[in-house]
């Protein structure tokens, strides 16, 4: 169920020339979980993008689950993030035009997992995050903590190994901030799912097991 | 079934563009289907009238010269021609030309009584069919009102028809042979109105030699098999003419005027097709960030591009639907 995740010397440089990653080594246990901060543009939300295979290095590697990530393999890389890493975004990305549980539901949509197994899942999901008797209202009818909750929901609805999150609570008011990391560190102590939480603010790093500073595309903590 | 549910759920967000490309290929289906329908019609139409005006199943075969070699008329080419399918009844014919003394031209038509009377279906304004070897001649209408009026000829007269020959330095000499008007034919509104039909035999005593066939007439049992007989004929070949040619040519022509039609109805098409992929690109672009969460969440690139085809699709049915109701309701 567990997954741990490591990098060696990874770097990453943009066509404009820009190096956002510089020789970072990072390793994460499974069942582990663990924030990554630093400033804006320290290179957090790259370095997640490259681990969840949304992003290729110019350098280095990463080793999901002791494997060695092919980023040349984009089939392999669609079933990593179909079947083993959930993400989870600071703008929640729901898709607009679905319902909560539809959102939840739609990454086993390229499963083609049948559509009754897939609302079954989605709402035991829901039932998870608290939402059960928001299942059918569209995103814009839900507040920014419960967005969320339907992204986190989201991410879990392929029994991922890893779920990354890219500052899960950058939109949110402070109490929905500290509800959605005990939210995920619920799921991470009940299920071992392993986390990796992209954020900026140190104080919500104390719900996590250690924290991974990022500055300038270097680890410096 | 699921992804074409969520396009068509993502067509009801842009319903105002969706409701313009839609129209616009409904505009362009239905201007298809008028203009194929249009011409249809004029070919339909023009055939009609050519089935009802003329003699379809009525071929007439003639000698062909191609390439300096004659495919005669014999009569084993007409018994092979009697026995093509389709074929009910085959009258093999010569003319010659008599003229009376007064100088009105007859266009001998010489035939067996009862083999022309198969395949022209002959009815008699007056009179009878000739006797078999007999100098007797069956006038068609055209020529008794001729004879008639001119010459006061009338059905039982026995007039004297001039035969011209040449000699061997070639003067001509013309003999005369009396021939009786034993018939007259009623109105054909064919060939046959301005002809004298006389026996095969008496015509060739007449002449003095025999002249072999001209023409072969032939009947066929059905209108739609026509064409597949005048295949078999110039297969053999043999020239073949009648009203099938004006069928020929008409459908030839329809299809010359069908070929403009379908290049309007190509660009047609290519705008209604250039609409949707500009709808489409402009979705696109627009939900650049929803792709990328599909990806994310683990869309591959063809299930993108499956979900942005399928609503490609359901504009193309929806406006095709409208564009034939709108044509269809025009039509009526």
């Amino acid at each position: 169920m567990t997954a741990g995740i490591r990098t060696e010397s990874l770097t990453k440089q943009f066509a404009n020339g820009v190096t956002a990653l510089r020789d970072v080594s990072i390793t994460i246990a499974p069942g582990e979980f663990v924030a990554l901060i630093g400033r804006s543009g320290s290179g957090k939300s790259t370095l997640m993008n490259i681990m969840g295979g949304l992003d290729t290095p110019t350098a280095g590697s990463a080793y999901f689950d002791g494997e060695k990530i092919d980023y040349k393999d984009r089939k392999r890389l669609i079933v990593l993030r179909r079947t083993q890493v959930g993400f989870v975004f600071q703008q929640f990305n729901l898709l607009p035009t679905l319902t909560a549980r539809e959102n939840v539901a739609y990454p086993l949509l390229f499963n083609y997992t049948p559509r009754m197994e897939r609302d079954v899942l989605a709402m035991r999901l829901l039932t998870l995050v608290g939402l059960e008797k928001r299942a059918d209202h569209l995103p814009h009818q839900l507040s920014g903590g419960e967005q969320q909750r339907v992204a986190i929901a989201r991410a879990l609805v392929s029994n991922p190994h890893l779920i990354l999150a890219d500052e899960p609570t950058g939109n949110l008011d402070s109490k929905s901030s500290a509800e959605i990391y005990q939210l995920m560190r619920h799921i991470n102590q009940v299920q071992k799912i392993t986390f990796l939480v992209v954020t900026h603010e140190r104080e919500l790093a104390s719900y996590c097991d250690r924290t991974i500073e990022l500055r300038d595309g270097t680890v410096v903590a | 079934m699921d992804c074409l549910r969520l396009s068509a759920r993502q067509l009801r967000t842009k319903r105002l563009r969706v409701a313009l490309t839609v129209l616009g290929i409904a505009i362009g289906v239905a201007a298809i289907i008028g203009i194929v329908a249009l011409g249809e019609g004029i070919r339909s139409q023009a055939i009609e009238t050519i089935q009802t005006q003329s003699d379809l199943t009525l071929i007439e075969v003639h000698p062909q010269t191609d390439q300096n070699v004659t495919q005669l008329i014999t009569r084993a080419r007409v018994d092979q021609l009697r026995s093509l399918s389709h074929v009910t009844a085959a009258a093999p014919v010569f003319t010659d030309s008599y003229a009376t003394k007064k100088q009105t031209f007859l266009q001998i038509l010489a035939v067996k009584g009862d083999e022309i009377d198969q395949v022209l279906r002959l009815k008699y304004a007056s009179g009878e069919v000739f006797s078999p070897g007999a100098y007797e001649g069956v006038v068609g209408a055209d020529l008794s009102t001729m004879l008639q009026r001119n010459e006061g000829i009338r059905i039982g007269d026995t007039f004297i028809a001039m035969v011209r020959e040449y000699d061997v330095v070639g003067m001509p000499s013309d003999r005369e042979v009396s021939l009786k008007v034993v018939g007259a034919l009623g109105g054909r509104e064919d060939q046959f109105d301005r002809v004298m039909l006389i026996d095969m035999e008496t015509a060739a005593l007449i002449r003095g030699t025999d002249r072999g066939y001209d023409t072969v007439f032939l009947r066929v049992d059905d209108p739609d098999q026509v064409f597949s007989v005048v295949d078999r004929i110039t297969g053999m070949g043999l020239e073949a003419t009648g009203a099938f040619e004006q069928i020929r040519a008409v459908n030839q022509f329809m299809d010359a005027i069908m070929i403009v039609f379908m290049l309007f109805a190509l660009f047609a098409l290519v705008v209604g097709g250039l609409m949707i992929t500009t709808t489409m690109i402009t979705s696109v672009y627009e939900r650049t960030r929803e792709i990328g969460i599909t990806m994310a969440v683990g869309a591959s690139e063809n299930d993108v591009i499956r979900l942005v085809l399928y609503e490609c699709l359901l504009i193309g049915i929806i406006g095709g639907i409208a564009g034939g109701s709108l044509e269809s309701c025009s039509l009526r």
